[in-house]
């Protein structure tokens, strides 16, 4: 992920000498050029471009990685829309990353936010909090799965024994299907450093007179945050609600390890109730023998995410206000 | 993601393309037999499998090539291997694969007279059939037990309702300690089940004749004695971390495996593994490797050979215990009772009556996305064992097109 800051900076600056005469290039330097964008171009066309089209053709396939693939035209796409007896849990599967998507970015955004406020507002240290809090993103994924599946646990884990204190009964949380997708979520926004980092750039961004002018309005902080900061960081917020909802879609990683290491098993814990999109799409196109399907599946979500992202352009204000 | 997947696909062809490149070059005098396997679990297991190679090369006069892949890769990269042209001559291969690797014609079957059935633990053996053929050579089998804590249960429950007794006492003595840990209704209690169905005398298909059968009494049965267990099981204690290692539960089904780790990370615990409860016939399930050949083999005859030269009544013994498993060779399992660890002793004994999987290509796919959400439905009470057998059947019915 980048900053959006630095990565809007050069395209802006780009445009500029296109009022001035272009400087000539001659046809070395052209060649030149070329050889210098070589390996990026090379990178680009081996490991994205001509794999995103292969993918595409194959999706319209029957291929199980082995045989060569056998044209079926758009079967994929209607037995994954309309067959169940095929696909049992794909529309399932949708519905657990929609649920996933709808209570993890609110709660990353919200925990990112709060972070970044008070490491904006303490004066010393704020450089090793802002250590602390990143550091679950640096951590493998695989330790941290390990690590939540004791939080969790239902006989020891730590989480418990703090609901205990306010009268909360023990829960069982990743094996029961209600609180799947809560306790999930609660761990991508425990994840939510580079969104802090993000918001805090955002906070250090809001112009100091603003914040004295308010003060003499006589704003007080509540109306502050509400009237100042809130409109003010709301770009930031935008780019985080739209990336955000982008990767949540497609979270994999997470629900692998969780429900792999302890039940040996991937088939996305109980009930399927952990089986997220791309869970689904990689256990068919790995472990159920059927690539064209999995290609399908991925184009349907990369349709759906552009739909998705188109919406949020259009009906999610980004100006700063 | 599509990006993410494709590009994925992209970096293993090229890496397995690589890695055929190596493989290309060594043209000798006497012919390269090129064996693909997974990377040895430890040191010791690799010296064993080089042993075995240098044996074979000494008394046939020929090369033989390991290539040693993670196990978790394995699969995907001799998938594009094959894709690519470049699969080796003969390799491992997971059992559940054989009958799809068979259906695509990319593995031969055994050929008449190679090898002498009866030297073979006939459920081993079994998990290599399609359509009523042998495709391949049992390399190493797997079982699952139960594991009992000597403290708590001092003799193990041999039958369903010595089982159903034993949980509910142990429960009753102490509501903090769950009799056992009951399967889940994922893939890996899905493999599990069918070792006790046939231990009620069922069976899950019958693969000759295109039935499924799990939707009779048998089948109902097992499900509902599980169900049965879960009052004196409650998951809220079963599924805490190591369950049964720390002592909140007095047994559960697990493998082999289990035996080390526990040894290893639980000394305190004093515990042995019986054969599973049985209803009707002692049964259990099945797992392991099995040796194949390729279509694309040039050296098939050497590659026969080899697979033999592992599987037969000395090597296999060695074999077996270095992939993690069991002989699958009577005559090796005989070696390996004889120094055997006591844990370790029900499951060669169980494996005498272990059942293999329905040799049906589909069955990973019917496993994990239509018994073991049956199962779970029944489990947690959602559905009786009837309900959630009879949908499921019907389900695999439409899937793999058996009507009846």
């Amino acid at each position: 992920m980048t900053n959006p800051v630095s990565a809007d900076r050069p395209a802006a600056t780009s445009d500029r000498p296109g009022r001035r005469p272009r400087p000539g290039f001659g046809r070395r330097d052209s060649i030149v050029g070329w050889l210098l964008i070589a390996p990026a171009l090379v990178y680009f066309v081996a490991f994205l471009l001509y794999p995103a089209v292969a993918a595409l053709y194959y999706s319209f396939t029957d291929w199980n990685l082995r045989s060569s693939p056998s044209w079926v035209g758009l079967a994929n796409y209607t037995d994954l829309l309309f067959d169940d007896v095929k696909f049992p849990h794909f529309w399932k599967s949708v519905q657990v990353s929609l649920l996933y998507t709808v209570v993890a970015v609110p709660l990353t955004l919200v925990a990112a936010l709060g972070q970044a406020l008070l490491i904006n507002a303490i004066r010393r240290g704020s450089n090793l909090f802002r250590l602390l809090l990143f550091l679950p993103v640096v951590t493998a994924e695989a330790a941290v799965g390990a690590i939540w599946r004791w939080l969790y646990d239902p006989q020891y884990g730590l989480i418990n024994i703090i609901l205990g204190w306010f009268g909360v009964p023990p829960q069982n949380w990743l094996n029961n299907p209600d609180l799947v997708i809560p306790a999930l979520a609660f761990i991508s926004a425990w994840q939510c450093g580079i969104s802090m980092i993000i918001y805090l750039a955002g906070l250090k961004g809001i112009p100091l007179s603003l914040r004295e002018a308010a003060i003499i309005d006589g704003a007080g902080p509540v109306q502050r945050f509400r009237k100042v900061v809130m409109p003010m960081l709301r770009p930031t917020t935008f780019y985080l609600l739209v990336t955000g909802v982008i990767a949540a879609l497609q979270v994999f990683g997470l629900v692998y390890v969780i429900f792999s290491a302890a039940n040996k098993s991937v088939t996305g814990g109980p009930e399927q109730a952990g089986l997220t999109y791309v869970l689904h799409l990689y256990l068919f196109a790995f472990r159920y023998d059927a690539m064209g399907a999995a290609c399908a599946m991925s184009f349907i979500l990369l349709v759906f995410i552009m739909i998705i992202t188109a919406l949020q352009f259009k009906f999610v204000k980004q100006e700063a206000a | 993601m599509s990006r993410r997947v494709a590009g994925a696909a992209a970096a293993i062809a090229l890496i397995a393309g690589l890695t055929a490149c190596g493989g290309g070059s060594d043209a000798g005098d006497s012919p390269t037999l090129t064996f693909w396997m997974y990377q040895p679990r430890t040191p010791q297991a690799g010296q064993i499998y080089e042993d075995l190679r240098k044996g074979f090369e000494k008394a046939n006069n020929v090369k033989v090539k390991y290539v040693q892949i993670a196990k978790d890769d394995y699969n995907t990269k001799l998938s594009s291997a094959i894709a690519s042209g470049t699969a080796p001559d003969a390799g491992v291969l997971d059992q559940p694969l054989v009958s799809r690797f068979a259906l695509d014609k990319t593995i031969v079957a055994v050929p008449d007279g190679t090898i002498d059935e009866s030297a073979y633990y006939k459920g081993a053996l079994d998990t290599n059939l399609s359509d009523g053929k042998l495709f391949g050579l049992p390399l190493d089998q797997t079982t699952v037990g139960l594991f009992y804590n000597k403290k708590l249960v001092p003799t193990p429950p041999k039958t369903w309702d010595e089982l159903k007794a034993t949980v509910n006492q142990i429960h009753q003595a102490d509501s903090k300690i769950a009799g056992i840990v009951v399967p889940k209704g994922d893939g890996y209690g899905a493999w599990m089940w069918p070792g006790f169905v046939a231990g009620a005398g069922g069976a899950l298909t019958d693969d000759a004749n295109k039935k499924v059968l799990f939707d009779q009494q048998p089948a109902v049965d097992t499900l509902q004695m599980w169900v049965d267990l879960l009052p004196s099981s409650p998951r809220q204690i079963t599924d805490s971390d190591n369950a049964f290692a720390n002592g909140l539960a007095a047994m559960m089904i697990s493998g082999p495996w289990d035996v080390a780790t526990i040894k290893d990370q639980f000394p305190d615990l004093d515990f042995n593994v019986a054969p599973l409860p049985y209803k009707t016939e002692p049964a259990g399930n099945i797992g392991g490797e099995n040796g194949v050949v390729f279509s694309t083999s040039k050296n098939a005859g050497l590659a026969w050979k080899f697979l033999q030269y592992i599987t037969d009544g000395t090597n296999n013994a060695k074999f077996a215990d270095a992939f993690g498993g069991y002989p699958t060779n009577i005559k090796a399992a005989e070696q390996t009772a004889a120094t055997i660890e006591p844990q370790q002793a029900a499951f060669l004994e169980q494996l005498k009556v272990a059942h293999a999987r329905p040799a049906v290509p589909q069955w990973i796919q019917v496993n994990d996305e239509i018994i073991a959400p049956a199962l779970e439905k029944a489990l947690s009470g959602k559905a009786t064992a009837q309900e959630a057998l009879t949908e499921a059947a019907d389900k695999t019915r439409s899937l793999l097109g058996w009507n009846s």
